[in-house]
């Protein structure tokens, strides 16, 4: 009876949450699903006929879709990489003691606090601008050409803006992480003369897993949009080298104000993000069951 | 020797640590630099470090141009409004998922977290027309709205995974004692849940802070947080780095400060659920 | 306690009231404009509006012209009536003003004085005898030099050069190691940039988007010149990372000495000839936008103008506020404050009747350049569509900013330019097919 009684109670608790969500949710989504089957293009108002499939067809064979799609997997796969090998290393190295460790950190977490489209901006303009930028004169001081890092490695260059922002991230969830280590069990250990690698393949890992696969869900549902950071930098360019399918989308919808082929591509969008989704959760189900 | 060799290894760890947190934060800290000098100076090569003019023209000329203080307003009430909004909407939810879990709780989780995968350039015109119909276009409260949504998966989650870390003996405890809940609440769960309703409070602060994508187009003048202010230095007629940087420091320093002072706080709750 | 809540009731209430009465009495504008110097300085100088007019408050939007375009164009589109004046170029005033998206201006007062206006400007500000817009500055472009690299390679620029008369001059002025560049020229993607550029270019070329059946041209060998002609001067005589130059980036080279030559808007004429900015304003010297003898110039038009949305609440107000920002007296306002080389350019004759105004160095050439641009009639062979750096017809943003990428990468060496142009063509097949303008 008490278990029933707080069963709906909890119904009670969680449904605002839900039914907001659900709202938020479907009446976008309804909306995008029905103009993404008419011809509704915001610069020519007229009848916005029906098309089925049509809108979609052309998304679809698109030959911008597949490069983007492949662009879209390098950057979160990328950035993902970056992030997680260097929280790793860099989590280890703060939970050293050393003198002004908590300067450091704050040195560290900083990027976090940048807005995306200052980042973009700050790194574009002043550091990899091929004549004005600071890498340019470093490249310049030691007598090479300077690299134009956004016309000849554009995703790269996304991919290095990105993983500074994310970095501090993943590097605060790794450290609480390691701290939380038990030190008896690293000792002992010690003791049985187990060497750093050792250790930390074989306590520290396993101990991270749980932050990691944390670390990996919170930045795919992030990085999935990655938006701001190639408007300001490259534009998707040059050629679509850098272009990711919320770029594409944003393209299509908003450069063309072609609302119905964009609400195509924001489906399909949304149809690969809930692939990745399901296949995250099955991956993080398992390491997050209590 | 042992005591040698470790303060040897403590010097070493701190020089490398320092050279890479320097590494990590100089982006910021050039910026703050350049805009303290004049334009000149700032695409001057070889660039000078810290022996250059020290002015504070860009600032003047910035605020003259934007009005900041009116989008750092926006931007606090918008980011404290929806975190805020948030929260009241998450925590019973959130709670209820932690106390009394049933068999779909995960799954309404990950859904929850699922509807944060939607490319929000797909979804605009639905939404600009929804927001135009409901008068809400350049409104504080319709951005209110947007963004509360568009965190409350996060804010869901990160409670959740801090409830769930309260033991529930303690709970039936009290109970047993003849606790009301009104008590229960009071004395035992919300000074245990504090730390991470702040943590959850700050992380969503910085987040709806830095949203450049719906702050951006949903408003014009009224509302237009600093995201907007940004905008109108970004790529301008003529190069002018250092107004740029003295536009940036002024965008970021408020959550910056605010990030180094809570950093603490920030950290304590940071761990959705990846700590045992 | 009690009492603080009282005061505060009370302050709140008298703010209120205070709000109402504000609002009773003003009448707010939103106007939405680009970050260009010139707009910036029409906001800095609006004070002088809002003194004449005291029942007028100003809420200003100033974006980067991207964002601003795809805000106001989303705004008018939905008529989300954000904006009461928004700032709009020459693409996009035929096309609104087509729609019935935009208040006709047609009814300015006589002291605004609409014949003044020069014929180019204001045609393509015109949609069936309406004026839709008024023009805030006008450019064409033009030629832009150094006059001390010249003299000393021992060249002299013709005023009306051929782009062989530049291949040369760019061969001459280049010093890579001095990082002196002799051309710099657009190369960021975009319809807006690197394809302005490159459709004017095109049309010195006889090359056009179109033939007189909406076909895409791509494939022709005047476009295949073009665009081998333009990455030969930019590989061998152009700046690094020329591929993200759009207009503000070569401004800045230009200003710090690194351009021999800068085919681009006449009205950076006024920055790089500004001492304050420009390490070269001494020796800048202009001439007319190259051309191969065929009849037509390389030079664009374009127009930022101010516009009313359809459906405005605060239409007269606007039209006050365009009337005081687009009127001679604006221009006298700024002579006097800031000098005549700092007035916006390029849409009075009265401007460039006035002998104060003639001794500014580049108003002849500005003059010319606009001139010699015809909107109607862009191209060697005839075309279905107006418009010289684009063509007037909704889908054009969309395509050309693709086209533009294909162009940025070749520039990039990322592709060669026969696979930018097959890749162009496809797509823009693709594009033109899909909105039923060829089966």
């Amino acid at each position: 009876m008490a278990t029933q009684h707080s069963r709906a109670a909890a119904r009670l608790m969680i449904s605002p949450a839900v039914l907001l969500l659900l709202a938020w949710m479907i009446v976008p989504l309804a909306m995008t699903l029905y103009f993404s089957t008419l011809r509704y293009n915001l610069l020519m108002p007229g009848a916005n006929p029906f098309v089925g499939w049509e809108n979609y067809h052309y998304f679809l064979t698109d030959p911008a879709f597949t490069t983007a799609l492949v662009n879209t997997l390098l950057l979160v796969g990328g950035v993902l990489v970056i992030t997680v090998v260097g929280g790793i290393l860099l989590g280890l190295l703060l939970d050293q003691p050393f003198w002004g460790q908590g300067i450091v950190r704050i040195l560290v977490i900083a990027p976090f606090f940048v807005m995306p489209t200052v980042s973009a901006l700050v790194w574009k303009n002043m550091f990899m601008n091929p004549v004005n930028g600071l890498f340019a004169y470093l490249f310049k001081a030691v007598g090479l050409q300077p690299f134009d890092f956004l016309a000849q490695a554009p995703l790269a260059s996304i991919i290095l803006i990105v993983s500074w922002q994310w970095l501090p991230f993943a590097t605060l969830i790794l450290l609480t992480a390691l701290q939380s280590l038990d030190s008896e069990q690293l000792e002992a250990a010690e003791m049985d003369g187990a060497g750093f690698f050792s250790k930390f393949f074989f306590i520290m890992l396993p101990h991270l897993a749980r932050a990691i696969t944390v670390v990996i869900l919170i930045q795919t549902i992030f990085l999935l949009s990655i938006f701001a950071e190639i408007l300001v930098t490259t534009n998707g360019g040059p050629g679509l080298a850098s272009t990711n399918l919320t770029y594409l989308v944003y393209a299509q919808s908003l450069l063309q104000f072609d609302v119905g082929l964009g609400s195509a591509g924001g489906i399909v969008a949304v149809i690969l993000a809930n692939i990745v989704a399901i296949f995250l959760m099955r991956m993080i189900g398992k390491n997050l069951d209590a | 020797m042992a005591r040698a060799v470790s303060t040897q290894r403590k010097a070493l760890v701190t020089v490398v640590a320092w050279v890479i947190g320097i590494v990590i934060f100089f982006p910021i800290l050039w910026t703050i630099l350049t805009s303290f000098k004049t334009e000149a100076e700032a695409i001057a090569s070889p660039p000078s470090f810290l022996f250059f003019d020290w002015t504070t023209e860009n600032y003047g000329e910035v605020q003259a141009r934007s009005d900041y203080f009116r989008h750092f307003w926006n931007s606090v009430i918008i980011s404290v409004g929806s975190t805020v909004l948030g929260l009241i909407i998450a925590v019973p939810a959130a709670w209820a998922m932690a106390f009394v879990p049933g068999k779909r709780t995960k799954d309404v989780l990950m859904w929850m977290l699922s509807t944060k995968m939607l490319p929000p350039v797909g979804v605009l015109i639905p939404i600009y027309l929804l927001f135009r119909d409901t008068g809400l276009l350049d409104t504080r409260i319709g951005l209110v709205g947007v963004l509360t949504l568009i965190n409350l998966p996060i804010i869901v989650w990160m409670l959740y995974t801090y409830f769930k870390e309260i033991p529930g003996e303690i709970l039936e405890a009290c109970r047993m004692d003849g606790a009301m809940l009104k008590e229960e609440i009071l004395y035992i769960l919300t000074p245990m849940a504090v730390p991470g309703i702040a943590s959850t409070l700050l992380l969503n602060v910085i987040l709806a802070w830095n949203e450049a994508f719906w702050t951006l187009n949903l408003t014009a003048a009224k509302a237009a947080p600093l995201t907007a202010f940004i905008a109108s230095y970004s790529s301008p007629e003529g190069l002018f780095y250092a107004k740029l940087s003295a536009a940036s420091t002024m965008a970021i320093a408020p959550i910056l400060i605010l990030g180094w002072f809570s950093q603490k706080q920030l950290v304590r709750g940071l761990t959705f659920g990846a700590v045992k | 306690m009690k009492r603080l809540n009282r005061a505060l009731f009370g302050a709140t209430a008298l703010c209120t009231l205070a709000a109402t009465a504000a609002f009773a009495q003003d009448t707010t504008l939103t106007i939405a404009t680009v970050n260009n110097g010139d707009m910036v300085r029409m906001q800095k100088l609006s004070s002088d509006f809002e003194e004449k007019n005291p029942g007028i408050k100003l809420e200003w939007v100033v974006l980067e012209e991207n964002v601003l375009r795809q805000r106001v164009t989303t705004d008018v589109a939905t008529k989300g009536g954000q904006y009461d004046v928004m700032t709009i170029g020459t693409y996009e005033v035929p096309i609104w003003g087509k729609q019935g998206w935009l208040v006709s201006l047609n009814d300015l007062p006589d002291s605004y004085d609409v014949d003044d206006l020069l014929p180019a400007i204001r045609g393509g500000l015109t949609v069936d005898g309406e004026l839709y817009a008024a023009p805030f500055y006008g450019e064409s472009s033009m030629v832009m030099y150094r006059t001390d690299l010249m003299e000393k390679a021992g060249m002299e620029m013709p005023a009306e050069p051929t782009w062989d008369d530049i291949k040369k001059a760019a061969e001459a002025m280049t010093d890579k190691e001095n990082e002196v560049y002799g051309i710099c020229l657009r190369g960021k993607a975009g319809w807006g940039e690197n394809m302005a550029f490159l459709t004017a270019m095109s049309n010195s070329f006889g090359a056009r988007w179109f033939d007189e059946n909406w076909n895409p041209q791509f494939d022709s060998p005047e476009w295949k010149e073009t665009i081998d002609f333009y990455l030969d001067l930019m590989n061998n005589y152009g700046p690094p990372g020329a591929s993200s130059n759009g207009f503000n980036e070569n401004l800045a080279l230009f200003q710090q000495g690194k351009c021999g030559m800068w085919i681009d808007a006449t009205v950076a004429a006024s920055f790089v000839t500004n001492p304050n900015d420009s390490e070269v304003a001494d020796s800048v010297g202009f001439a007319l936008a190259p051309d191969k003898g065929l009849g037509k110039r390389s030079n664009w038009l374009w127009a930022w103008s101010l516009a009313i949305p359809a459906g405005t609440d605060a239409e007269d107000a606007a039209k006050k506020f365009i009337d005081w920002a687009t009127s001679k007296q604006y221009l006298e306002m700024v002579a006097e404050k800031e000098g005549w080389a700092n007035v916006p350019p390029g849409t009075r004759k009265s401007l460039y009747e006035n002998p104060e105004y003639q001794k500014v160095p580049f108003a002849e050439m500005t003059l010319e350049s606009i001139n010699a641009a015809d909107p109607t009639n862009p191209t060697v062979d005839p075309v279905p569509y107006t418009g010289v750096q684009f063509v007037a017809i909704p889908e054009f943003q969309g395509i050309a900013t693709a086209t533009g990428q294909q162009f940025s990468a070749a520039l990039a060496g990322t592709t060669s330019a026969d696979d930018a142009l097959a890749a162009s063509q496809a797509l823009t097949e693709r594009e033109m097919k899909r909105a039923g303008y060829i089966k």
